[in-house]
């Protein structure tokens, strides 16, 4: 019997396409002064990825290119939603960016902390027990 | 013109895109220690994926696959913006089989 391989190159794109996104969004959004090149490069990149995938014969190098295009246009919009989070404070703001110094001026809910990382305890949690909470488990 | 990879790649986005709901309300009712279960059952059907002759349900069954085991990663961090107020926290869950030993794990953060 011959192996299909549409739905593993599939399976991969969409894992690495997602985790590749999640780490380089929060990364460059982090150390970025300015959002604006980062989401063109997104855009450009997702759109020349989806061409390359019309352009193929194959199916499991479509797939993949028509999945990693479709993650690369997300990436675009999760810029707009990472700088939210960080004016929320549900994302940790870097100091030493220009541009995060000015959400922590304006926001009073933006914070240097990484109030995630902490593990799970079972029960509502202040987010100002924060650091304290790595010790309890 | 192959449309293929941008209609799997359009579906991929609309079966994501449900993964934050199950993520968020799967967390609520049941918590994150029903990860490595859901880790197995992603894999399990990126690997059935290899034996479909049809391309299109071959590709949606592996993106499937992979969007659970991805979100099998998300669910303890899940279970910390809930215990933060961030989303609503619901204090009782149904435990997963083993949940005791899976809660001395480190579960999967990326």
């Amino acid at each position: 019997m011959e192996l299909n391989l549409a739905g593993l190159s599939a399976a991969l794109a969409t894992f690495l396409g997602i985790w590749g996104g999640h780490v380089a969004v929060r990364k460059f959004e982090a150390n970025l002064r300015d959002l604006r090149p980062a989401l063109a490069i997104c855009v450009l990149l997702g759109l020349g990825t989806w061409a390359a995938a019309l352009l193929t014969d194959s199916m499991p190098v479509s797939a993949a290119l028509g999945i990693l295009g479709v993650t690369l246009l997300w990436d675009a919009f999760e810029f707009h939603r990472q700088e939210k989070r960080v004016q929320t404070g549900h994302a940790p703001a870097n100091p030493h960016n220009p541009r995060h110094k000015r959400i922590l001026a304006r926001y009073p809910s933006a914070t240097t902390l990484d109030l995630l990382n902490r593990d799970p305890l079972g029960r509502p949690v202040e987010a100002g027990e924060g650091p304290e909470l790595d010790d309890e488990c | 013109m192959n449309f293929f990879g941008i209609l799997i790649g359009l579906s991929t986005l609309l079966i994501i895109g449900l993964g934050f709901v199950w993520v968020i309300r799967g967390e609520r009712y049941f918590g994150y220690l029903w990860w490595p279960y859901l880790l197995g059952l992603g894999l399990a059907l990126a690997a059935a994926s290899l034996f479909l002759t049809n391309d299109a349900a071959s590709a949606l069954l592996g993106a499937l696959g992979a969007s659970l085991a991805w979100g099998a990663t998300e669910l303890e961090e899940q279970a910390v913006r809930a215990e933060l107020g961030w989303f609503p926290f619901r204090a009782q869950k149904i435990l997963p089989p083993g949940a005791g030993r899976i809660r001395k794990w480190r579960g999967p953060r990326l």
